[in-house]
């Protein structure tokens, strides 16, 4: 935690914020990896949500060269394992992500994101 | 297709019937309820495909304590032994040589054990020549009176039961032992607000949670409902607009609080990630995400719910003083902390209602606990929370006296994206004022008039 699946699927929010303001960017991370359940039922029905760039994109900052750079069509047991290392077993646990836009700070701690935003972002 | 009794646990009987056909639905089966069907009444008499459906119900239903194959049913014995011979083909197969156990019992009511005896004598037709085994007889069989209420006389009520059902059994439920497996009592992290772990479980099943699934709880607290639902094999996000309640005490030392207690079930890794913020201003990509929103907002009697913002507004000066103060407060050691105010209850169940059309996938659910006055309570206060697409699919009130909650099911009845909702903070100045409006306040004037009070 903070997880790569869950990376992909938060934008900043500030009020105002509505372009180009995803994928967050990593900073000052500390990466723990853990084994997780292999469940190929559960990444077939998630990959048509994933925004692919923005996960292989992620997966590179932290390290991981292992994603290709388009979704592959055939979706062999080789490759969702790959996927699924990514996806789920690579853990931001501090750090900050921060917005390419409006460059909110967004900190991690303890593997918990704080997505609160200041009251004169919520206007 | 062969009939079925159930024999259901004494509790949250309006939960029984939601809980039977979700169950159902999760095996990819349906049931067909019988036509007078009073949820009330402890034992039903259902027909099922196979035996196999019923292995799968009380394999998950938390309510079922047993399910016995149906041989007979009557208002008296006569009646009900009339049934059990035309039924012979159903039992005659284990006359021969089969050893068993014949069980009479009552709901509201002790039989006395003479008349036990001659219950047992009187089935001496079907001639069943096994021998009869107390410890490990190859079948049980079972025959239920079913007593309206238990208040007078043991001696005078006797006999007089409303329904007498015979059969034998085909499996105990064995999804109650998971009630005390999630026991509040022995987790290594719960709070005062968590969820007594019996209706977790309802509501986990009311979730349809299962393997593959997706599954988000948006007050998620302590993380109450994500140990059941993580342990059906869904995996659950979790989020909160105060992130000690999903930390706890224990300090950057441990992990936090809910997954701790996650991994003393063994299902830390299905907790796929909690994060701090506030519902209303939600950092969701995009929509079409869940199978499921399950949740059980805080409604006030112990914590009330908070959004961002603040009750009264600020005056210019002071804003910009507070700006200048954020932006410093960022850089420090001690993370800001934005104001929150009161999120009113009718407010939040409306829009949990139009978040989930635009978080759920198509066919996907919401379910959710609704506080209610129940002398105030209309049916037209949960329809009323509903939108184009959403639709209701079990409304279950665990009655307190005065008040309840209402475990309420909705359904996303349609494939089409909407736009996240904008959270608004004016109601309707002339939409009836649901019963669980200013739920909080009702509460702690004891839900009398706010006339009566002064």
């Amino acid at each position: 935690m903070v997880r790569l699946i869950t990376h992909n699927l938060l934008a900043c929010h500030v009020k105002g914020c509505t372009s180009n303001n995803f994928p967050l960017e990593f900073k000052d991370v500390q990466v723990v990896l853990r084994e997780s359940e292999f469940n190929p039922d559960f990444l077939r029905g998630f990959i048509p949500k994933l925004e692919w760039p923005a996960l292989v994109g992620a997966a590179r900052e932290l390290g991981d060269t292992s994603l290709p750079d388009q979704l592959p069509e055939m979706l062999d047991d080789d490759f969702l394992k790959t996927l699924h290392h990514v996806l789920l077993e690579i853990h931001v646990e501090e750090g900050i992500m921060i917005c390419p836009n409006c460059k909110h700070n967004y900190p991690v701690s303890n593997g918990i994101p704080n997505m609160l935003l200041a009251e004169h972002e919520i206007g | 297709m062969p009939s079925y009794i159930l024999v259901f646990a004494q509790s949250h009987s309006e939960f029984r019937i939601p809980e039977l056909e979700s169950v159902a639905q999760l095996h990819g089966f349906a049931i067909t309820l019988p036509l007078e069907c009073d949820p009330l009444r402890p034992f039903m008499v259902l027909d099922l495909a196979s035996e196999e459906h019923a292995r799968l119900l009380a394999g998950r239903c938390i309510l079922i304590k047993h399910i016995y194959e149906f041989y007979a049913q009557g208002g008296d014995y006569e009646e009900l032994h009339v049934v059990n011979k035309a039924n012979g083909h159903l039992w005659s197969s284990y006359a021969h040589d089969t050893s068993f156990k014949f069980l009479v019992t009552a709901y509201n009511h002790k039989i006395p054990q003479r008349r036990q005896r001659d219950v047992v004598e009187s089935f001496s037709y079907m001639a069943f020549a096994g021998k009869i085994d107390m410890k490990n007889p190859q079948i049980v069989l079972g025959c239920f009176e079913e007593y309206d209420s238990s208040t007078g006389l043991r001696q005078d009520r006797d006999s007089k039961f409303r329904q007498v059902y015979f059969g034998r059994l085909v499996i105990d439920g064995s999804a109650r032992a998971l009630i005390k497996m999630f026991d509040v009592k022995k987790r290594l992290y719960y709070g005062n607000t968590s969820m007594e772990s019996e209706v977790s479980l309802l509501m986990a099943n009311q979730a349809l949670a299962s393997s593959s699934k997706l599954v988000y709880d948006p007050f998620c607290g302590t993380g109450s409902m994500a140990y059941p639902i993580a342990y059906f094999g869904a995996q659950v996000f979790g989020s909160d607009i105060d992130g000690r309640q999903m930390r706890g005490k224990a300090g950057k030392d441990q992990p936090p609080g809910v997954l701790r207690a996650a991994k003393q079930y063994g299902v830390a890794d299905r907790i796929v990630d909690l994060c701090t913020f506030d519902v209303t201003r939600n950092p969701w990509r995009c929509g079409d995400l869940f199978d499921t929103i399950v949740t059980d907002p805080p409604y006030g009697v112990r914590a009330g719910a908070k959004r961002l913002g603040r009750k009264k507004e600020l005056s210019e000066d002071k804003k910009a003083a507070n700006i200048e103060h954020q932006m410093s407060a960022r850089n420090k050691e001690e993370p800001y902390v934005p104001p929150t105010k009161p999120y009113e209850l009718s407010l939040l169940a409306a829009d949990l209602v139009l978040l989930a059309r635009y978080l759920l996938k198509p066919e996907g659910r919401l379910v959710f606990f609704l506080p209610t006055v129940n002398e105030q309570y209309e049916e037209v206060d949960i329809q009323a929370m509903l939108c184009d697409g959403m639709v209701l699919v079990a409304n279950s009130l665990q009655d307190f006296g005065s008040w309840g909650r209402r475990l309420v099911t909705i359904r996303k009845a349609t494939h089409e994206s909407y736009p996240p909702p904008c959270f608004e903070e004016e109601r309707d100045p002339d939409a009836r004022i649901p019963a669980h409006k200013d739920f909080r306040e009702q509460y702690f004037r004891g839900f009398k008039k706010e006339n009566d009070v002064q």
